[in-house]
């Protein structure tokens, strides 16, 4: 899942970039409005995370900028404005939800897992495919109720794949959410994740869930003998 | 009685009372006066007839009295008295009336005949009008005969006074009616005419009444306001400006309070809670720790600015003057900020007499001059020049430098608390307090600290005010000094 922090202080860059790269999101900070509003257009995120108050341009006015355009984005607005008419202008500008500093880190996960579900029209934080456990939640996955190690960044493509299961998901469609733009990729970045995905989520004895629609991209499903 | 309304009905009513009570009582002397005077001319008329049928023929008092011309002495219910004695005392003549009884023997010339009341023979209240006169000549008798009377006779005649009495009976009455049934109707209008006439007051009272602090933006309307609340009302709606703008300011304060606060305990609590999450990650503990100092000591120079305005405020900051070279005080002040300026080959140029001495608190004005001097240096372009010039006086120091960002609708809200140019407030530099310190500090030494916009792009801040110790030289020019940060 990609997330795009547009926050002008730099702590906050700092904390909140830290805590959700090592929650498995692939993290983009914008430091002013003009540069988030940019980024939020030119990349396909699951949430922007969105302070009110920026130097260039103010939140708001991002926000209606990005669903004039009709960004889909879910957009959850971290700011200190905490009034409820602050709180109703923003709902009211598009944004999906919105939390109000000081705030606890578990909530602003818990929350950006919400909205990421939410985009994926998933409801529960749990998916099931065949007997393989992904929970979004808790960030942990099972197969056969037999928990599998995996690493952050592995674990986001898995979920990426699961909260898609059934669809053909392209190479680029897995860089664009699971990549930030800081990364340098290389070429065969997405097979060689995918391939490793594949070898921890298959113990021998199990069925194969990721499929490879060859030049198209790959599926997550559960694929009848 | 503190009512306004009581004080006017009752201040009002009374004195219409009283103007009512004078004017019954003057009315009612002036009729009973006629009354009387009219009762005293029938007497009086009555009198001079029985004295025109009174003469003396012979030496003896004669009296032509008859009671078919006088039917009024008869005997009778009504009947009027009369008494006349001769020289000696001795009764002459008396009406049948009076039977045997007398009236008084008192009595005054013709033309100012005594007339008083009295108990009549009968018991009845009556007046009494009293004559003394020489009677006159009979036709037959010449002036001059040797019998001729040069004595007075007394005549006292008397009235039943019963008609007189019933009518100044009649005319107490109307008046005492008449008189408490406009008392009281006085009284009702008045009530009605104040209340009337201070239904503004209670207006004005009960649009005050519906003004709090969320509505503080509400005025007095001073269309049709009568004149004498007219002041009142224009001063209310000047009071609350001052208030609606005091308000404002402190809602801002506490605001801005809020929100300096809220960022640095959001990133303090997010980097402590990111850290927390994942313990083994001792990189992301340094981190966190590092973030922790940085923002603690943010948070303490908050605190330190708004603890010495607070100090400040209550009086609380020692002022001890002394003699300040200006010049060597603002390169001394300079010192340390140079480096910023430096980065921006900003150009320090200080137009300052040698001789300048101020008598000020040297620590208080260091750090007014150097929070100056700090946000010159750091909000002035590329190679800006800031220039420090005292005036001819000597009073007045001012410190100016080009400005790209700030214009003149910024000037009222630059001594303000937490003010920043920028809505954002992301700098970690600035907290908003150092130019509301440094007025705070200015007023407690004796000076005023103002902001000018001496050009459209340059922003000079003026210390004035100042005592000097020494006159400064008129001219500045063999003193000026020019040095480059």
């Amino acid at each position: 899942m990609r997330i795009l922090l547009v926050e002008d202080s730099k702590r906050l860059q700092s904390s909140i970039g830290r805590g959700l790269r090592r929650a498995g999101y692939a993290i983009d900070v914008a430091g002013d409005g003009r540069e988030g509003l940019w980024l939020g257009e030119s990349n396909q995120y699951d949430v922007i995370v969105l302070d009110l108050m920026l130097p260039g341009m103010d939140g708001l006015s991002l926000l209606r900028e990005l669903r004039a355009e009709h960004n889909p984005t879910h957009v959850l607005v971290l700011t200190a404005k905490d009034t409820v008419e602050d709180r109703v202008r923003g709902l009211q500008a598009g944004a999906d939800d919105y939390l109000v500093k000081p705030f606890a880190f578990e909530e602003l996960l818990a929350r950006i897992q919400a909205l990421c579900r939410r985009g994926y029209d998933r409801k529960n934080p749990v998916v099931t495919i065949d007997d393989l456990q992904i929970n979004t939640a808790t960030r942990k996955a099972a197969r056969d109720g037999k928990p599998i190690d995996l690493t952050a960044r592995e674990f986001m493509l898995l979920e990426y794949l699961a909260l898609r299961r059934g669809e053909v998901v392209t190479r680029s469609e897995i860089e664009a959410h699971i990549y930030a733009d800081s990364v340098e990729l290389m070429s065969n970045v997405v097979d060689s994740a995918i391939c490793i995905l594949r070898k921890k989520i298959t113990p021998p004895g199990s069925a194969p869930l990721i499929h490879t629609r060859r030049g198209s991209g790959y599926v997550l499903e559960n694929e009848p003998a | 009685m503190k009512s306004i309304q009581q004080r006017l009905v009752f201040g009002v009513g009374a004195a219409y009372c009283l103007l009512w009570a004078v004017g019954g009582v003057a009315v009612y002397l002036v009729v009973r006066s006629g009354y009387v005077a009219e009762f005293d001319r029938v007497l009086k008329a009555n009198a001079q007839a029985l004295a025109t049928v009174t003469n003396q023929r012979a030496g003896q008092v004669e009296t032509d009295y008859s009671e078919d011309l006088m039917p009024g002495f008869s005997p009778g219910r009504h009947a009027d008295y009369f008494q006349l004695w001769l020289p000696d005392g001795s009764t002459r003549k008396r009406s049948r009336s009076l039977g045997d009884g007398d009236l008084p023997r008192r009595g005054g010339a013709v033309n100012s005949p005594e007339i008083w009341n009295l108990k009549l023979p009968d018991g009845r209240d009556g007046r009494a009008i009293g004559i003394c006169f020489v009677p006159q000549l009979d036709e037959e008798e010449s002036p001059g005969s040797p019998h001729e009377l040069k004595d007075e006779v007394m005549l006292v005649v008397a009235r039943h006074r019963g008609n007189l009495d019933e009518r100044l009976q009649e005319l107490e009455s109307a008046l005492l009616a008449v008189g408490g049934s406009m008392v009281v109707a006085t009284v009702l209008m008045v009530i009605v005419a104040v209340r009337l006439g201070l239904q503004p007051l209670w207006d004005l009272g009960e649009r005050a009444a519906v003004i709090d602090a969320a509505t503080l933006q509400l005025r007095f309307s001073t269309d049709n306001m009568p004149t004498e609340l007219l002041p009142i009302a224009m001063r209310l709606n000047e009071l609350l400006s001052r208030l609606e703008s005091s308000f404002n300011r402190e809602r801002r304060f506490s605001a801005d309070v809020a929100h300096e606060l809220r960022t640095p305990i959001a990133e303090l609590r997010t980097a402590n809670e990111v850290a927390l999450k994942w313990p083994e990650d001792v990189t992301m503990a340094r981190n966190a720790l590092e973030e922790s100092v940085a923002i603690a000591l943010q948070m303490e120079s908050m605190v330190a600015g708004l603890l010495a305005l607070a100090r400040c405020e209550a009086g609380q900051l020692p002022v001890r003057p002394e003699t300040v070279a200006l010049l060597p005080f603002v390169r001394e002040v300079w010192q340390p900020l140079a480096s910023v300026a430096s980065s921006k080959q900003a150009i320090l140029d200080v137009q300052i007499p040698s001789t300048a001495c101020w008598r000020s608190d040297a620590s208080l004005l260091r750090s007014i001059l150097s929070n100056l001097l700090s946000n010159a240096g750091q909000y002035c372009p590329q190679q800006g020049l800031i220039r420090v010039a005292v005036d001819a006086t000597g009073t007045e120091l001012s410190i100016s430098n080009v400005t790209e960002d700030l214009g003149t609708k910024d000037l009222p809200h630059l001594f303000e608390r937490f003010w920043r140019k920028d809505p954002a407030r992301s700098s970690n530099m600035h907290n908003g307090l150092g130019l509301t310190i440094a007025r705070a500090y200015a007023e407690a030494l004796g000076l005023h600290l103002r902001a000018e916009m001496t050009q459209p792009n340059r922003i000079t801040l003026i210390l004035s005010g100042a005592q000097i110790e020494r006159p400064a030289p008129a001219t500045l020019q063999d003193a000026a000094l020019r040095f480059a940060s």
